[in-house]
């Protein structure tokens, strides 16, 4: 049930500024796919494209063979696309448990008038759900703030909590921005083991942005260079960091986040 | 690192929350309110039976603009309109000699499709544009109200009895009155506490804190918009069924902007997104000019901006948020003691703040 992803030629423009250019590649289902490049390649801007936040101005994003250039994002989360975002939005005042919970909407039956007259099944599908996002939590190392306000949590952890919110969509397809940023490395330890769970557990694609290029290197397939908005190479992990165009792109531009 | 840190803060709060969660605590609390608003009429005078009425017409106006504008962040200007529609639409349908059942689900279903149709269009607006939207309402809704004088009376309006107190219940009316506003009220409450938690009031309130994120999580903002208001004015048009059943006289100048103004910033005084909240919302919007009418009726718009102001600085989650921020502030005070002096002093001061202002409510209240 894992997703294809194909893009073809998918550009972006702001005003004048291209910010993409006739970017084309295609994940297969399963797969672990990395998506590198210096900042302000444009790596976001792309992820906002396949996720429907953005539309392309040219080319197509396909999903199973499907055209979803346009679709809106709530359309595409529907239909099995997750993400998280590179600076992540909590609901600061709510438990952690809660905005885990967010990530069941799609998957909680019922409507409005339903839940206000409490049905049976609403609160038994919640309740089962809750169980789901505590285990989650509780298999990311998380599970000892699930009744804290989110605001008590550091911004590494963050990321921790609204990865677990994306996996309790249960996606076919998930794409992750930047997920070990300002994480400690024992935390980025979890990560590494957490995604290779998903891999061997669930039926699922994966796209990761990630400067961290120890994770890259260790979780992907494939990966894909963006240098200004344009593919500069694809191959796998090991031939793009000894590619001398990724390291001059690095080098020229953002040095210290390579070595990072 | 995080976790050490985050353990000491959050031992002091377990304490306090975990009495709530007791389950003889958890089934004795609502026996305990539905005990109180049992007896609650008997007990009353005649003149505080008919106060307690309209706190309750006027607690589920406060909450249908909360579900719109305190649990989703769409800032609406027009709820009035809907209470105003449910009232001529009770009038009217009380007028034709309609089963009140009948009138009863009218004066809930036409505001609801009214303010569906405008949702509809609204919604698509963002941010400040569907404020500009519903300011409309009342505007055009009292001009609408005299010239459509075949089904509203006009200028002079329309006025309806139909709440008798039924013959050997042994309840004068305003008994009879306070125990259907009661129940009514009761039920819209109740209903709409369950739907602002689970499933929809997180969908709510992530389309307040942040679209993009709500939309990827796969829900449409602007449906949920759409939702929100559309409860709001079904909510709106019940309150206007109770307003005709307690006030029985409704005119154009129920609906007026100024009314809508007041009733929104009852919401905030009382706590935005927050069912209590709703409730003190109510009770601000009635007793505050019946109490400074006593002593100057020109005074009450002053006072009401004043309480606003007040607040709005000291207590931005009102008056239902009072509890809490005590909590936080002796949580903080606590906190505080231990590494450094400076800490103890700012963060002392929100909780004396909100303590000086607790007696001059209840001040009010015992007046
Ligand atoms: N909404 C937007 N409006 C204008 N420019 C944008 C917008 N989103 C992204 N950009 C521009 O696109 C470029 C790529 O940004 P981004 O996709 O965030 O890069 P990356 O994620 O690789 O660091 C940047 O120059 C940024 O300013
Ligand atoms: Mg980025």
């Amino acid at each position: 049930m894992a997703a294809e992803l194909t893009l073809q030629d998918v550009s972006l423009q702001f005003g004048g500024i291209k910010v993409l250019q006739d970017v084309s590649f295609a994940v297969e289902p399963g797969q672990i796919f990395g998506l590198v490049g210096p900042n302000g390649a444009g790596k976001t801007s792309l992820f906002n494209c396949i996720s429907g936040h953005y539309k392309p101005t040219a080319g197509t994003v396909r999903i199973d063979g499907t055209e979803v250039q346009g679709a809106r994002p709530a359309t595409l989360a529907k239909h099995g696309l997750a993400r998280t975002f590179q600076h992540p939005a909590l609901q600061l005042h709510e438990t952690v448990l809660e905005n885990v919970l967010l990530g069941a909407h799609t998957r909680l039956p019922g409507g409005a008038l339903e839940w206000a007259v409490r049905l049976p099944r609403t609160w038994r599908a919640e309740k089962a759900l809750r169980a789901e996002a505590l285990e989650l939590l509780e298999r990311n190392d998380l599970g000892w703030a699930a009744h804290l306000p989110a605001d008590e949590l550091s911004h590494g952890l963050h990321k921790g909590v609204e990865l677990c919110r994306a996996l309790l969509m249960k996606p076919r397809l998930l794409l992750l921005d930047e997920p070990a940023a300002g994480l400690p490395h024992a935390e980025v330890e979890t990560l590494i083991a957490t995604v290779r769970r998903l891999r061997t557990d669930d039926d699922i694609t994966v796209v990761i942005v990630e400067h961290h290029m120890g994770l890259i290197a260790a979780l992907t397939d494939r990966v894909v260079v963006l240098d200004h908005g344009a593919k500069l190479m694809e191959g796998t992990a090991a031939e793009a960091q000894s590619d001398p165009r990724v390291i001059e792109a690095y080098i020229g531009k953002d040095a210290a986040d390579d070595a990072a | 690192m995080a976790r050490v840190m985050t353990a000491p803060a959050s031992s002091p709060s377990s304490p306090s929350s975990s009495w709530r969660r007791r389950p003889w605590v958890r089934w004795a609390t609502p026996l305990l309110i539905v005990a109180v608003l049992a007896v609650l009429p008997l007990v009353g005078t005649e003149f505080q039976n008919e106060t307690l009425a309209r706190i309750g017409v006027f607690a589920v106006a406060v909450l249908g603009l909360n579900v719109v504008m305190g649990y989703t962040g769409q800032v609406s200007l027009g709820q009035i309109f809907f209470l105003g529609f449910g009232a001529y639409v009770t009038a009217y349908g009380v007028s034709q000699d309609w089963n009140i059942v009948l009138v009863f689900v009218l004066a809930c279903l036409l505001p609801a499709a009214a303010g569906l149709l405008v949702a509809l269009a609204a919604a698509r607006l963002g941010g400040l544009a569907i404020a500009m939207v519903t300011i409309a309402l009342p505007i055009v809704g009292v001009p609408l109200a005299k010239r459509l004088n075949e089904y509203t009376g006009g200028s002079q309006g329309l006025s309806a009895r139909f709440a008798e107190s039924p013959e050997g219940s042994g309840l004068y009316d305003d008994q009879w009155t306070l125990y259907l506003v009661i129940a009514i009220g009761g039920v819209v409450f109740l209903l709409t506490h369950f739907l602002v938690r689970g499933k929809y009031g997180r969908a709510f309130a992530i389309v307040k804190g942040n679209e993009n994120v709500a939309a990827s999580m796969g829900i449409s903002p602007y449906r949920y918009k759409v939702l929100a208001f559309t409860i709001a004015s079904a909510i709106g048009g019940v309150s206007g069924f109770l307003y005709m059943l307690v006030i029985q006289y409704t005119s154009p100048e129920t609906m007026s902007f100024g009314h809508s103004i007041e009733l929104l910033a009852a919401m905030v005084i009382g706590g935005a997104a927050s069912i209590v909240g709703s409730l003190l919302g109510g009770a601000f919007y009635v007793l505050v000019p019946q109490l400074t009418n006593q002593v100057d009726a020109s005074l009450t718009a002053l006072l009401q901006g004043a309480i606003l102001l007040v607040v709005l600085f000291v207590l931005p989650g009102g008056l239902a948020s009072l509890p809490r921020a005590l909590t936080r502030g002796r949580r903080r005070l606590r906190a505080g003691r231990g590494p450094a002096a400076p800490p103890t002093t700012p963060s002392s001061t929100p909780g004396s703040g909100t303590a000086a202002e607790q007696p001059e409510t209840e001040r009010q209240g015992h007046a």
